[in-house]
């Protein structure tokens, strides 16, 4: 139990959007969330953000976000921790109020990317890699790391391509009704199918896009009506060759079990869920290892609706990082956001009244993750 | 291919400490660059320092003489399974074919 609460949100359309700088995402987002929470004294500020430096030439997002909002002499940072950045500074904030020094948090996100070029961008994620490794060096890349992953879990378990695409249909399906999402075109499990190969066997469809967009969130000891029941993370290993089992990302199991042990809950007790669907077999894999399915058989699970808005388990009702998109330093928040409104009951795709909410943010392969488990009280 | 043993542990990278007893007494050994397929992917959207030799196949090889696994590059296409061995050593990769 934190005794945290949330306030306030705010959060951009995801996508392209080459008429704003990275720097008026960041402030429409969290200028948002201010006047969400009602407006009240912000204490400090964190926000996530990945690749600010290295394809924008930005950093000093804390103290941008002090200044152009007024918010005065507070203390600020920036948290990186690759794709789990947003997730990270959100922690950052719950246990800055946690330890007395803070009454009221204001938490953002915040990525642009579309302006690069898909080879820079690819070469900057990359940097999430240990980048002095023969890994590395051998040409890995995050896709590949979730492709090397899908064919040995095919292998073990059955699962075909049709299982990531039924993912990444169920996330579109999702993103449609969702009008901050990146992708509200709908597709067909055919051209899913059918997709140009990016690192076989995952396709266009199977990955994550590159995204503009940011979210934040106000968060406070004050009470309010969603109280932020646990906060975990861990880090995992950096390589994917020092594995134990390349079938299991250890760094999600273990913050989900953490998370549920400080929240005094179990994976069945979660009424709907966001996870980090960098790739569509990531989200098989996480719903595994978050408990909501046996290992291994996450496959099944999807294969018989159970994760859909409709299922007894609905995941990514945002449309997930397939379909709302992914700005990598936002992607944690906007999970948050999400759920938050999940919760107050106005959400895209309104899952029928949830009470427990669990958001799970992956950095790296397996490097990093994150998962806060909300409460509507 | 060098290994570096701690308990349990067994991996082609030293570490400090061991991740799974946190000692730091490693057995060296040298085993034989010969293993088999474990699993792999052929990637076709390289980042741009690899862009001139995309598609190239990265492919998770299990040593046959140690508990552990190398990340390796091989020009063929593979399966889970197959033999394989080291053919090079390129720019800090390790460069595997089919036997």
């Amino acid at each position: 139990m934190t005794e945290t609460y949330i306030h306030g949100i705010g959060m951009t359309r995801f996508g392209t959007l080459p008429e704003f700088t990275m720097k008026q995402l960041l402030l429409d987002a969290c200028s948002e969330a201010i006047i969400d929470a009602g407006r009240p004294k912000i204490d400090a500020v964190f926000v996530g953000n990945f690749l600010g430096g290295s394809i924008s030439n930005q950093e000093i997002l804390g103290a941008i976000v002090a200044n152009d909002l007024g918010l005065g002499y507070i203390p600020s940072a920036k948290v990186e921790g690759a794709c789990a950045s947003g997730g990270i500074a959100l922690r950052q904030g719950i246990l800055g109020i946690l330890s007395g020094e803070y009454d009221t948090v204001l938490v953002a996100g915040v990525e642009k990317m579309k302006h690069a070029t898909t080879a820079n961008v690819t070469q900057g994620i990359n940097a999430a890699m240990d980048t002095n490794s023969n890994e590395k060096h051998a040409g890995l890349t995050f896709p590949g790391f979730f492709g090397v992953l899908a064919n040995r879990y095919f292998y073990e378990t059955g699962a075909t391509k049709e299982h990531l695409a039924r993912v990444a249909l169920k996330n579109r399906e999702n993103g449609v009704n969702n009008p901050l999402a990146q992708f509200q075109k709908p597709t067909s499990l055919e051209e899913i199918m059918n997709a140009r190969m990016i690192t076989d066997p995952l396709g266009l469809f199977d990955c994550s896009p590159m995204t503009d967009g940011a979210a934040a969130v106000v968060l406070s000891r004050k009470k309010s009506p969603i109280h932020i029941r646990s906060t975990a993370q861990v880090s995992g290993p950096t390589q994917m060759q020092d594995a134990q089992n390349l079938l299991s990302i250890p760094a999600i199991g273990e913050s989900g079990r953490i998370a549920y042990e400080k929240a005094g809950v179990g994976p069945e007790d979660i009424d709907v869920v966001e996870i980090h669907d960098c790739f569509s077999m990531t989200e098989i894999i996480a719903i595994e290892e978050l408990g909501f399915f046996s290992r291994l058989e996450g496959w099944k699970a999807v294969e018989e609706g159970r994760t859909k808005v409709t299922g007894d388990k609905p995941v990514n009702t945002s449309g997930g990082l397939l379909s709302r998109g992914h700005p990598i330093g936002a992607t944690g928040i906007a999970q948050i956001y999400q759920l938050v409104r999940q919760l107050r009951g106005n959400a895209a795709n309104q899952v029928n009244n949830p009470r427990l909410a669990l958001a799970q943010n992956l950095g790296g392969t397996g490097s990093y993750s994150t998962v806060h488990i909300l409460e509507r009280v | 291919m060098k290994t570096y043993q701690c308990c349990n542990n067994v991996s082609i990278t030293k570490k400090y400490f061991c991740p799974e007893c946190g000692g730091n007494e490693f057995v060296e050994k040298e085993v034989s660059d010969h293993g088999t397929v474990y699993s792999f992917t052929k990637i076709h959207i390289a980042p741009a320092e690899f862009a001139h030799i995309a598609p190239y196949n990265v492919v998770l090889v299990d040593l046959d003489e140690a508990d552990c696994k190398v990340t390796t590059r091989i020009s063929e296409d593979v399966s889970i399974g197959d033999n394989v061995t080291l053919d090079r050593v390129e720019d800090g990769a390790y460069i595997y074919q089919k036997l």
